[in-house]
């Protein structure tokens, strides 16, 4: 596959991104250019909100998702002291979903960050050396890039067998590509910029000159596609949480809670509503927030 | 074009090459013994033996390899631990199922997609532009197996309106293809919008309609076709996440295609099927976006000569 | 719906001598005829091989189409079928069959003694894929009398052999398909039986259709054709019965069966079944050993509130256990009960010197109706009378197996969840799990549980010939093993099936086996 077709079409449709004019905007400006952008601030809200509320919730309203109340299975929502509800163990949905966001949301984080951690400084190399170092982490990416990612990531949990860490791993591995196309395109037009020559010309060595003057330069873009990055982690993620191989039980992971609710769509269709609508929620959160980021950082398309 | 044509074909060999390494490395990584596995947990030792040197897994790793790489050459890909039947028969039972589907998805991701972008570029701005876009990204952002969900309990459970599951009516296939087009239409309308804008703000556009060409055939016959190149890779890589997306469509639907098929081997561990379908997943990507590749050069011949 | 696990080696030297009288089973249905019979299944076939396939719900479909020398009946009992009478020799060593005459498969070959001594050969052929011939391995030959008589030589008196052939492994197809040497000699895509129905079309993950066998010998069945819809997702073959897309849908969402019982379009059957529910003890525990104590086992019995799960978690798909076993098996007698008693689970813990016990449990998940969600519970109870539980924890079946089917020294868990169905409804069967002869990896009994007296019981019912001297000995080892408790003795599941009102005469088998072969639209 030729290195037009980019990384992240699979996953976002982002356009090709143009640094140059990224790498004008300050980030003070940045941040306040985002603040106006109506969308980005709807999805700076929303998340703000989840954040919020992930972590206070469990605070304020201590919760042990393995203990169950038979007595009240299947309460509908509205019920004083059960706002959304009980789930098929008597549990309270709005306390399930509050307690499951921050596995949700670090399993997206946790796997961005192995996206990010592998696929930046590989992107990089492969720009920066050229010649067999690209060629082959070039193919390499070709075939990572083959599999869809949920494939991708079933596969290796079915190696790896479920649970957190196996999932993030799985997860992190299919969004390592992205991050290599993205940034060995960078780097292929920074290397060869008057202040990288310069650099060179004194004598930095490699390692430097791709921290300081390579990666740094291309920090715009990558921001943005791991934000975007983040919302389709959570929805591959949240997709192996609802075949059983994710986060197991008792844990709420949303993804979980929508697969076990797959067993209640007649006699309690809200169990299935409410877990999707979160995972939905957060998702569009961040493809909001990565949307309004590119429109600010590139303001060609605005 | 022919050189052209050889070229790109040379370059898929090793990317296919590499595929099949990394399935197979995946496979040999995999906890457990997948001889005792398909042997089965009341199989004696003796039949896992037996089982282990038929599928020559008592040879060392470079013999298995080379074993390996052979027999895909003759399109073997070993039988099923858990119908007995050759890997290639499996899939090729299901996949009319999964051609269908996604074909079906694909023509009405494209075609939705492709008109809702169009008309959000022309109206830029606009409110028309704003409910366009702001459904773009609810449709990428929406978990597919939850949208599943919803259409049943609304249109089988609630309306009684389309069957729930199975592929044995000819309304079965509206509900799973309306799901997994619609993360397709979302991505399609996106780029199409962005293509098109970039397109339209270029000089000889402007100069068209100055000329005074009507601004529908301006769309269509200068604007459209040149925004198409990055619309047809769009929908190439969409052949990946179309299979990805089937995998949880055809499994909520019971629709009986390959995706379904690699959640019930999944969980069966039938290892020479999962196997079999990752390659075939890896494989169709590259000789889809292969094609896409030589349908470029074909519409755009300066991507022969760079 | 599951895989049936039976034991490899149950051997017995009691043959259950009993005469024909050459009823065929009576039809159930209505007499009204019908087109299709849709039935919503959430199996796709592995194979159509009568020979190969355990699955009990697939075996079902197979059956209509492949007969066996003896059935069992929707009461549980043996029946003739394609065998009209039999003998045993005073030894046991030689059982000889009468066939019945004028029968034909569906290509029109004749049914005769040669059919069966083919069938045998190819199932006994070591060559052969069958996994579920263990038991029947004692068949030394097969001997062709005449052409309506055969007979079994057996190396060892097989003591349950009319309980395993009424299973379809052990079914007659025509004898031209299973020609050594030919094609269809190892694995058989369609088989051709003398039953009913004939297969006509099967479409992998999708469905498998029968059609009416117009030639059937005995009495016709209503429907011109019955179809098998493959959906795996419970809720999605409800929603196929609510829509009427399906007639009838095998184990929909249990927690919609109080909603289905009261929906008039549809009526639910809660089939009576033969396999148990229980958590396996440890009982050799070497990291607790508390639990090898008896009392400690009884004391958690009562811990745990029954009726309440059965209620809020089955939802009434199942009956508390009374003994040891299922109630649909011969050798079953009523023991007692465990009632739900906190404060006396909590005394008889202290007076054992177990208030501060810690185990760690673990439970399958989707195996059986409602497994991990019943552990969950389970957990809770336990934790009620003061018990530190760590778990449930749950794993894939397979890793399952791997875990808890393992020699009492490689014992990982203190407490598993497991069920356990006999595949004939006969006492040897579900006893194998509490003879010491039968720990894992010998056998499946995972809570190695060992008592002298029971293992000599069980070996003496397990030969004996008189039967009500059988059942006496299995019920006098039954309340032995209720006192012992190597089990957290749960409940006995029973096998949902729904039908649209508009269908009648859909029937079970207590062994997990739905009966459709004579439904009629109502």
């Amino acid at each position: 596959m030729s290195i037009r077709a980019s990384a992240t079409a699979e996953s976002l449709g982002a356009t090709a991104l143009e640094p140059e004019v990224a790498a004008a905007v300050g980030p003070s400006l940045a941040l306040r250019r985002l603040l106006h952008h109506r969308s980005a601030a709807a999805g700076l809200g929303v998340l703000g909100v989840y954040i919020l509320a992930g972590l206070l919730g469990p605070l304020l309203f201590p919760f042990n998702p393995a203990q169950n109340h038979l007595v009240d299975v299947f309460l509908p929502p509205g019920r004083p002291g059960h706002l959304l509800g009980t789930d098929n163990y008597g549990r309270d949905e709005l306390l399930l979903i509050l307690n499951g966001m921050r596995y949700t949301l670090s399993l997206g984080l946790l796997a961005v960050a192995i996206g990010l951690v592998v696929g930046v400084p590989l992107g990089a190399i492969s720009g920066y050396f050229g010649g067999w170092v690209d060629i082959v982490i070039q193919r390499f990416t070709d075939v990572l890039l083959a599999f869809p990612s949920i494939v991708l990531a079933l596969a290796l949990v079915a190696g790896l067998g479920p649970g957190l860490r196996n999932v993030v791993i799985a997860v992190g591995v299919s969004s390592v590509p992205a991050f290599i196309r993205l940034v060995r395109a960078d780097t292929l037009r920074l290397r060869e910029l008057a202040f990288v020559e310069a650099a060179r010309a004194l004598g930095a060595p490699p390692a430097r000159i791709l921290l300081r003057h390579v990666i740094a330069n291309a920090l715009a873009p990558v921001i943005v596609q791991a934000t975007l990055q983040m919302g389709f982690a959570i929805l591959v993620a949240a997709g192996l949480g609802f075949f059983g191989l994710g986060v197991q039980p008792p844990t709420p992971e949303w993804g979980e809670l929508l697969g076990e609710a797959r067993n209640y769509i007649f006699s309690d269709p809200k169990l299935a509503t409410f877990p999707g609508l979160a995972i939905f929620g957060a998702v569009l959160a961040f493809n909001l927030v990565g949307d309004g980021l590119r429109d600010v950082l590139d303001p060609r398309l605005r | 074009m022919l050189t052209y044509v050889l070229r790109r074909f040379l370059v898929a060999i090793p990317t296919l090459w590499g595929v099949a390494t990394v399935v197979f490395i995946m496979a040999r990584l995999l906890p457990g013994d997948p001889a005792r596995v398909i042997a089965g947990v009341l199989a004696t030792q003796g039949d896992v033996d037996r089982i282990r040197r038929q599928m020559g897994l008592d040879q060392p790793l470079p013999v298995q390899y080379l074993d390996f790489l052979g027999s895909l050459l003759r399109l073997d890909l070993g039988r099923s631990a858990h119908t007995n039947a050759p890997v290639l028969e499996e899939i090729g039972s299901r996949l009319p199922y999964t051609i269908e589907l996604a074909f079906v998805a694909l023509v009405v991701a494209v075609a939705i997609g492709i008109l809702a972008g169009v008309t959000a570029a022309v109206r830029r701005n606009s409110k028309t532009d704003l409910i366009i876009s702001s459904l773009s990204v609810f449709g990428i952002s929406m978990p597919v197996y939850w949208l599943g969900l919803m259409l049943i309990i609304v249109f089988a459970v609630g309306l009684h309106a389309l069957p729930a599951a199975g592929a044995d009516q000819p309304t079965s296939i509206i509900l799973p293809a309306l799901t997994l087009a619609l993360f397709s239409v979302g991505l399609i309308a996106r780029m199409t919008r962005s293509s098109m804008l970039e397109v339209l703000g270029q000089d000889y556009i402007r100069t068209a309609r100055a000329m005074g060409l009507g601004s529908g055939s301006v769309i269509f016959r200068h604007a459209l076709r040149n925004a198409l190149l990055p619309i047809i890779t769009v929908i190439g890589l969409q052949v990946g996440s179309l299979l990805g997306g089937a995998v949880l469509t055809e499994t909520i639907f019971a629709w009986p295609g390959v995706g379904r098929l690699l959640i019930d081997s999944i969980f069966f561990r039938d290892y020479p099927v999962v196997q079999g379908l990752v390659l075939m997943f890896g494989a169709t990507f590259i000789l889809v976006n292969l094609l896409v590749d030589l349908l470029y050069a074909y519409v755009d011949p300066r991507i022969r000569y760079s | 719906m599951r895989t049936k696990l039976l034991a490899l080696a149950v051997v017995g030297g009691l043959a259950l001598a009993a005469c024909g009288n050459g009823t065929t089973g009576t039809p159930t249905g209505g007499s009204k005829q019908g087109d299709t019979l849709r039935i919503a299944i959430g199996v796709d076939p592995d194979t159509m091989d009568p020979m190969r396939q355990t699955t009990t719900t697939i075996q079902n479909i197979v059956q209509m189409v492949v007969e066996t020398m003896v059935k069992i009946d929707t009461s549980g009992k043996v029946q003739p079928a394609l065998a009209t009478a039999w003998q045993t020799s005073s030894d046991g060593l030689t059982w000889t069959f009468t066939l019945r005459s004028g029968v034909k498969f569906s290509d029109g070959q004749p049914f005769n003694a040669a059919a069966v001594k083919a069938n045998f050969d190819r199932v006994l052929d070591p060559a052969s894929t069958c996994p579920l011939c263990g038991p029947m391995r004692g068949v030394k030959s097969v001997d062709v009398v005449d052409d309506t008589h055969v007979k079994l030589n057996l190396a060892k008196p097989i003591a349950p052999m009319l309980g395993l052939l009424t299973e379809v492994t052990f079914g007659i197809v025509a004898p031209a398909s299973i020609q050594k040497g030919g094609s269809t000699y190892s694995d058989q895509e369609k088989p051709i039986g003398t039953g009913p129905y004939t297969l006509a079309e099967r479409v992998k993950g999708d469905h498998v259709t029968l059609q009416r066998h117009d030639g059937y010998w005995g009495t016709k069945p209503n429907y011109k054709s019955q179809k098998f819809l493959i959906v795996p997702e419970a809720a999605s073959r409800e929603a196929l019965v609510r829509a009427g897309q399906a007639d009838v849908i095998l184990l929909p969402p249990v927690s919609d069966l109080p909603a289905l019982q009261r929906d008039s379009t549809v009526k639910v059957l809660l089939a009576p079944g033969d396999r148990t529910i229980f958590m396996a003890f440890n009982t050799q525990d070497s990291q607790q050993t508390l639990l090898q104590k008896p009392e400690v086992r009884q004391a958690l019995n009562y811990a745990i509130n029954k009726d309440q799960i059965i209620k809020s978690v089955l939802f009434g798909a199942a009956s508390p256990m009374d003994a040891p076993m299922a109630s649909t098996l011969f050798g079953y007698c009523k023991v007692g009960s465990y009632p739900y008693d906190v404060s006396k689970a909590k005394s008889m813990l202290q007076a054992a010197g177990a208030s501060n016990l810690t185990i760690n449990l673990v439970s399958p998940q989707g195996r059986y109706i409602q497994d991990f969600q019943a552990a969950q519970v389970i957990a809770n109870d336990l934790t009620a009378v003061g018990v530190k539980v760590n778990g449930p924890r749950t794993m894939d079946w397979p890793s399952y197996l791997g875990t808890i089917n393992v020699a009492p020294a490689k014992a990982s868990v203190d407490m598993h969840l497991l069920g356990w169905a006999p595949g004939y409804l006969d006492a040897s069967q579900a006893m194998v799990q509490f003879q010491s002869t039968q720990w894992p990896p010998a056998g499946l009994a995972t809570s190695y549980y060992q008592n002298p007296e029971v293992d000599q019981l069980l070996a003496k019912a397990n030969s004996e010939s008189d039967q009500s001297q059988r059942a006496t000995d299995y019920c006098t080892a039954s309340k032995q093993i209720w006192k012992d408790a190597p089990w957290l003795f749960l409940w006995v599941q029973r096998f949902p099936i729904v039908y649209s009102s508009k269908v009648t005469g859909v029937q079970s088998i207590p062994n997990e086996s739905f009966y459709t072969m004579y439904a009629s639209p109502a």
